[in-house]
């Protein structure tokens, strides 16, 4: 392992769209920071694009998008969208909130794997967060 | 006596010790933090001072510490209340029907959709993905009428919705449904949340600076107490702050003092408690601790009471009677297991029944799963009927009352409420408690304790961290009507350009001048309403006026 890959994973945990219920959000947060990550809790009603313009210039490897109402996959696909345009592919979506398997097989074709519904541990979140990111950096070789 | 008792119970200890020592947790605590004896008896009430005459008092008589009426159920038991509302006017308005001839008693309780509730159109394009997704999209006077055609206003008797930040658009839908129905406003009862504050500490639907949002919400206050007194203007509300992770003496105490940020704005505006005191309404959430609820009830109608006559210069009964509305909570429902949901709404229920709430919502046991089924829903009313009709617990009035461990935890609780409204006071108030942050820090520590704790087991939550089962998570079975939103976007381009545009215009230039100065928005709100101006329409001039809510990204 080297030093860049070893580095913190820097992290943007944000509520998107207008559910305002920003519990899970800032719990995750900071599990994700006393798990050793670099992490900005971004706010509420954050818009797709703007969430990307933070992350890029936060050089963040992960946003973490927190989604209680009804609206996770268009909101999600946004979001994927705005990384998208800007060659961003490269950053790990993951989502928490209210779910189902017919939303995780919507996101999961758009490559979103990460989906936490309600009671998951936090250690979960953070272990597949650091792995994945993990595996991105590595194929990146940074 | 009480000298032979503490000699009894220091030898009944000692006795005793192996077996009281030999527990299966290492400590008992409430939710709270109050250490919870293994036994209670007069010698803890006599430790703590506490008069029967002073601190317990007889119900419907100050500090009404056993409950605001005399009666208590045997007068009627407790209204039940359904919150429902999704999709589009039209089917909120098939919801309604049915839950009223299912027998929910506490009339029509709307759910609004979030760009609704923020001061957004259906057809913005902020709303795109939102439009009817947690309850209705009432963009418009025109949606209003549809949500209430063959709802007859004075057969509902009581009608609730949030209209936190939008609460004199909320009002004025009302006031205007009503004249176009042609019954008086105290034909039914019109209840509006209309508490901005506690959406910038928890629930997330604010869209003005704070002092903005306080000054429309008190004016609705104000104009409400003049033109229909009977209607209820504000409910300041500790659940979503419970919810966001708050304890019960938490959710109780920021309530109260959210309140006495409101009462006190009233009073600037002229206002006097003794004539809109019984207009207020607290309103908190049951969660599972049992004990800690009923105490939570009791303790709050103590201190409020306190507030009002020394604080607030109450000198008539009118003053002091303030409403208490307990609703079940959400957050404690599971998606594992979702049956067991039902037992725990009804600990709720009773709890809050107990604790001696005349108003009550319920949740539904599929909540955790999405909006709930109609079954659910139904299960819910049941559960209060049950309690009501077969338990015989409405029997007598607040049966809990000098239990030595609920009159202790009523009285400990009591103290912390105090010892809390002192410090958010040394901080200048609700309103600077809210700028600095402090409220929704110690809400957002309370949330990952107890996430921690859930992780490690230390707390447990059946069917999630203890006694699980496999199973698939059964998905949410309501499903949404695409069409429906579709039809809510064409009615609202419909109405565009349909209504009188000219008279729109003058009346949101008048609402304009009025939000500027210093008189009261509501009736320009209203004309606005009339003139089918839309949700959307109206907020924008807030928005322009008194500036926007700005999140802020902060770095852990």
């Amino acid at each position: 392992m080297t030093a860049a890959t070893s580095a913190p994973v820097r992290v943007i945990v944000s509520k998107v769209g207008l559910d305002g219920h920003d519990r899970g959000a800032k719990v995750i947060a900071r599990g994700m920071r006393d798990a050793g990550m670099e992490v900005i809790y971004a706010g509420l009603r954050r818009q797709p694009d703007e969430l990307a313009e933070i992350a890029l210039q936060e050089d963040a490897d992960c946003i973490g998008l927190s989604i209680l109402s009804g609206a996770v996959v268009p909101l999600t696909r946004r979001v994927v969208a705005a990384l998208e345009a800007r060659g961003m592919e490269d950053v790990l979506v993951v989502v928490g909130g209210i779910t189902s398997p017919q939303i995780e097989t919507e996101l999961a074709e758009i490559g979103v794997e990460g989906v936490f519904g309600p009671g998951t541990p936090i250690e979960r979140v953070v272990s597949f967060t650091r792995e994945q990111v993990g595996s991105r950096r590595s194929q990146q070789g940074r | 006596m009480s000298e032979d008792l503490s000699a009894a119970r220091d030898r009944w200890l000692d006795e005793h010790a192996e077996e009281l020592d030999d527990t299966w947790r290492e400590h008992f605590a409430t939710t709270s933090g109050f250490d919870v004896q293994p036994l209670y008896t007069p010698l803890d009430l006599e430790q703590r001072g506490w008069s029967y005459q002073r601190d317990a008092g007889f119900p419907g008589e100050p500090p009404f510490t056993r409950g605001l009426h005399a009666a208590g159920y045997r007068r009627r038991p407790w209204k039940v209340e359904m919150y429902a509302g999704f999709g589009s006017a039209e089917e909120a308005n098939r919801r309604y029907r049915y839950l009223i001839e299912q027998g929910s008693t506490g009339g029509v309780s709307i759910a609004l959709d979030l760009p609704t509730q923020i001061g957004l159109d259906s057809d913005d394009p902020m709303a795109a993905d939102e439009v009817g997704q947690i309850g209705v999209a009432l963009a418009s006077l025109a949606d209003v009428e549809t949500m209430f055609d063959g709802i007859p206003l004075e057969k509902v008797d009581h009608v609730f919705t949030t209209g936190n930040c939008i609460g004199p658009i909320a009002v004025s839908w009302f006031l205007a449904l009503a004249r176009a129905q042609g019954v008086s406003p105290d034909a039914f009862c019109l209840q509006v949340q209309n508490d901005p504050i506690k959406e910038y500490i928890a629930r997330g639907t604010q869209f003005l600076p704070i002092e903005a949002a306080v000054r429309l919400s008190t004016d609705v206050v104000q104009h409400i107490a003049e033109v229909a007194p009977t209607w209820l203007p504000i409910s300041v509300s500790g659940s979503h702050m419970k919810q966001a992770g708050g304890t019960c003496v938490q959710e109780a105490a920021f309530t109260i003092c959210n309140g006495i940020a409101y009462v006190e704005d009233c009073l600037a505006k002229g206002m006097r408690i003794d004539d809109f005191g019984d207009r207020i309404e607290l309103h908190f959430c049951t969660e599972m601790d049992f004990f800690e609820e009923v105490a939570k009830y009791r303790a709050t109608r103590a201190v409020w009471t306190r507030l009002v006559r020394e604080r607030f210069g109450g000198t008539t009964e009118r003053a002091y009677q303030f409403r208490l509305h307990a609703a079940t909570s959400g957050r404690p429902l599971t998606a594992q297991q979702p049956l067991n949901n039902i037992s725990r709404i009804t600990m709720q229920i009773l709890a809050q029944v107990l604790g001696g709430c005349e108003q009550t919502r319920t949740a539904s046991f599929d909540e955790a799963l999405g909006i709930p089924t109609e079954e659910a829903a139904r299960t819910s009313i049941r559960a209060n009927q049950i309690i009501a009709y077969e338990s015989g617990v409405p029997y007598t009035v607040d049966p809990l009352g000098g239990s030595y461990y609920v009159e202790s935890l009523t009285h400990d609780f009591e103290q912390q409420i105090w010892e809390l409204i002192e410090r958010v006071d040394g901080m200048g108030g609700a309103l600077d408690a809210v700028r600095s942050g402090w409220f929704q820090q110690e809400l957002a520590d309370g949330a990952y304790r107890e996430a921690v704790e859930v992780d490690s087991g230390e707390r447990v939550i059946v069917g999630v961290n203890r006694f699980q089962v496999d199973e698939d998570p059964r998905p949410p079975t309501f499903e949404l009507d695409r069409d429906a939103i579709q039809r809510q976007l064409d009615r609202l381009t419909g109405l565009r350009e349909r209504r009188d545009a000219e008279r729109v215009r003058a009346a949101l230039e008048r609402l304009r001048e009025v939000s500027a100065g210093d008189g009261n928005v509501v009736p320009a709100t209203l004309e606005c309403v009339e003139a089918y101006a839309t949700t959307g329409e109206i907020s924008a001039v807030w928005r322009e006026v008194y500036g926007r809510y700005e999140p802020e990204a902060m770095r852990l």
